[in-house]
C-alpha cells in the first residue's frame, strides 16, 4: 500500500514535468556554438551556479545511498557530507586549483593537462575520466526507478519502464540545449526539490520525533551511530577515505567542476564553491534523518537500500507525496542531464580530439556533442538494466569514482602547482589509480578472489589508490626530467 | 538541552538554512537566468552584425 494518489499526486508531478520541459527546450534558440552547448557561453553567475551546482549533485541515488548510510549507520553516516563541505568550502576560499584551471579559458579538465603534459595524457585523462564517470553513473538510474516504482506502489516489472521514460525526457532538453537548458531546468528542479526535502524533512521530525530518532540509533548502533571513528563499520579509514575522495571530487569531478567553467568569472566560480559548501551537509544529513526514520519505523529490513522509500510510502500523506515524487523526479533530472552533458563534454572535447586536425564547424561541432549525449543515453540504459550492484550503495560509487579522482586530482595540482611535473609522472599516476580499483570491483565480483577484496575492504583499497597515484607521479617525474616542458600562463 | 546537542544543531542549522537558501536562490537565480540569457541574445546580435559586415 501507498499514499499515492494518482490523480492529486499524479497531477502535480505531471504539471512539473510538463513545465520542465517546456522550460528544457525554451532555450535551445539560444545554442547556435559548442560553447555555448558546453559551457552556457561562459554566462553563469553565482545564484544560478549555486542552483544548478546543488540539484545536479543531488539525485535520486543520492537520496537512497545518504539514507542508506543513516538506516545503517546512524547520525555518522553523514560524514562524508561533512567531509565534503569543509573541502568546499576551503577550496572556494583560496581557489586552489579552480583559480588557474578557470583562468585557462578550457572547456574539461584534460584540455588544461595537454599543455603541461601534451597530447597523449589529454587523451588517456579523457578515456580514465569517462570511464569511471559512465560507471558511477551506470547505477543512476536503476535505483532512481527503483525508487520511484516503490514510493508509487507500481508493480516492479515497470521499473525498466520507468527507467526508460525518465532517461528519454532528460535526454530529450539535454541534447537541444546543453548548459543552458541543463541550467535553466537545473535552477527549477533546485526549487521543487528543496521544497519537497524540507517539508517531507519536517513533517518526519514531527512525527517521528528528534528523541524517538535518537533512542532508535542508540539502540541499534550505541555511540558508534554518532562518531565515524568508534563506528565498526566505519573507522579512521572511512573518515580519511572520504575525506580524500571528497577533496578529489571537489577539485575534479566533472559536473562540479563545469560548474566553474561555465562561471562568467574566477571570482564567480569561487562564490559559487563557498555559499554551497553547507548544502553538502544536507546532501547528507537530511535523507540520513529519512533513513533513520525508517529504521524507527519499520525496524531492521532485508535491503536497507529499499527501507527509506517503502517508509515513505505510508509516512508522507497525499498531495504532499505529489510534491516528493515531483522533487526527487526533479532530482534525478537535474543530476541526469548534467552527467551526460558532461561525460559527454569530456569524450568531444578530448577523447575525440585527434580526429579534429582541422577545426570542425560549428554545426557539425553541436550534432557531434548531441550525438554522443544520445549514445551515453543508450550505454546507461543497458548498464543499469544488467549490473548487479553489490555492498553498499556509495562505496560503489566511491570506489568507481576513485578510478579517475586518484589520478585526476594528482594530476591537477600537479599541473597547477609542480614545475617538475611531466607526463612520464602523469602517465604512472592514471595507470596506477585506474588499476587498482577496477582489479578490486573485478575481485568483488568474481566468486574465488569475493573473501580477498572482502578483507582488503574498499576503504584501505581507496586509500592506496590515492597515496600510490600521488608516489606514482613524483616518482615518474623524477625518474624522466622533461626538457620539453610546456609552460603557459597560470600552469606551474 | 537537546540529546547528542551537535546533531541536534547540525539538523535545525540544515532545515533554517537550506529553507533560506532556497527562498533566496529562488529570487535571485530567476533575475540570474533572465541576465544570461540576455547576455548571450546580445552577443549573438553582435556577431550576426559583424558577420554581415565582413
Amino acid at each position: 500500500m501507498t499514499n499515492f494518489n494518482w490523480l492529486l499526486d499524479g497531477s502535480i508531478v505531471g504539471l512539473y514535468l510538463l513545465a520542465t520541459m517546456a522550460a528544457g527546450l525554451m532555450v535551445r534558440k539560444y545554442v547556435g556554438k559548442v560553447e555555448h552547448f558546453l559551457v552556457a557561453g561562459r554566462e553563469m553567475d553565482v545564484y544560478l551556479g549555486i542552483a544548478s551546482l546543488a540539484a545536479t549533485e543531488f539525485g535520486i541515488v543520492t537520496c537512497m545511498y545518504t539514507a542508506q548510510n543513516g538506516y545503517e549507520k546512524g547520525f555518522a553516516g553523514a560524514t562524508p557530507g561533512f567531509l565534503m563541505a569543509l573541502a568546499m568550502a576551503v577550496v572556494g576560499f583560496t581557489g586552489f586549483v579552480i583559480n588557474p584551471l578557470r583562468d585557462s579559458g578550457v572547456m574539461t579538465i584534460p584540455e588544461l593537462f595537454e599543455k603541461k603534459f601534451g597530447p597523449r595524457i589529454r587523451w588517456a585523462a579523457g578515456v580514465v575520466i569517462v570511464l569511471g564517470g559512465l560507471l558511477n553513473m551506470g547505477v543512476f538510474l536503476r535505483t532512481g526507478g527503483q525508487f520511484l516504482v516503490l514510493v508509487a506502489g507500481l508493480d516492479v516489472k515497470y521499473l525498466e519502464i520507468m527507467m526508460t521514460a525518465l532517461l528519454v525526457g532528460v535526454a530529450v532538453y539535454t541534447i537541444l540545449g546543453g548548459m543552458l537548458s541543463v541550467l535553466v531546468t537545473d535552477y527549477m528542479q533546485f526549487i521543487v526539490m528543496s521544497a519537497g526535502l524540507i517539508v517531507v524533512t519536517i513533517l518526519i521530525l514531527m512525527n517521528v520525533g528528534w528523541e524517538n530518532l535518537v533512542t532508535t540509533v542508540e539502540t541499534h548502533y550505541g555511540a558508534g551511530g554518532f562518531n565515524p571513528f568508534i563506528n565498526p563499520t566505519m573507522g579512521w579509514q572511512y573518515v580519511v577515505f572520504n575525506l580524500m575522495l571528497n577533496t578529489a571530487a571537489v577539485l575534479t569531478w566533472q559536473t562540479i567542476i563545469a560548474r566553474v567553467l561555465s562561471a562568467k568569472d574566477t571570482m564567480t566560480g569561487r562564490k559559487v564553491y563557498t555559499r554551497t559548501s553547507f548544502f553538502f551537509v544536507c546532501r547528507f544529513l537530511i535523507p540520513g534523518l529519512w533513513g533513520i526514520a525508517a529504521l524507527a519505523t519499520l525496524g531492521p529490513v532485508a535491503n536497507s537500500l529499499e527501507a527509506m522509500p517503502r517508509y515513505l510510502s505510508t509516512a508522507v500523506p497525499p498531495g504532499l507525496m505529489g510534491l516528493l515524487v515531483a522533487a526527487m523526479l526533479a532530482a534525478d533530472m537535474s543530476t541526469d542531464s548534467s552527467y551526460m552533458l558532461t561525460w559527454g563534454s569530456v569524450i568531444y572535447n578530448d577523447i575525440m580530439a585527434p580526429f579534429r586536425k582541422k577545426p570542425w564547424s560549428e554545426k557539425r561541432g553541436l550534432f557531434w556533442n548531441r550525438s554522443i549525449i544520445a549514445f551515453i543515453g543508450v550505454f546507461l540504459l543497458f548498464y543499469g538494466l544488467w549490473y548487479p550492484l553489490k555492498g553498499d550503495l556509495w562505496t560503489y560509487l566511491g570506489v568507481t569514482g576513485t578510478i579517475y579522482l586518484a589520478s585526476i586530482s594528482v594530476l591537477l595540482i600537479a599541473c597547477c602547482y609542480w614545475r617538475k611535473a611531466n607526463s612520464w609522472g602523469a602517465g604512472a599516476a592514471i595507470l596506477i589509480s585506474a588499476v587498482l580499483p577496477i582489479s578490486y570491483l573485478v575481485m568483488e565480483q568474481v566468486p574465488s578472489t569475493a573473501a580477498i577484496a572482502k578483507s582488503i575492504g574498499p576503504y584501505y583499497s581507496g586509500i592506496a589508490t590515492y597515496l600510490l597515484s600521488g608516489a606514482a607521479m613524483v616518482i615518474g617525474s623524477l625518474i624522466k626530467p622533461n626538457n620539453d616542458v610546456r609552460l603557459k600562463e597560470g600552469i606551474a | 538541552m537537546p540529546k547528542h546537542f551537535f546533531w541536534w544543531t547540525a539538523t535545525a542549522a540544515c532545515v533554517l538554512w537550506y529553507s533560506t537558501i532556497t527562498i533566496y536562490v529562488a529570487i535571485k537565480g530567476g533575475s540570474d537566468i533572465k541576465h544570461m540569457l540576455a547576455r548571450l541574445d546580445a552577443t549573438r546580435i553582435r556577431e550576426d552584425k559583424e558577420e554581415h559586415h565582413t
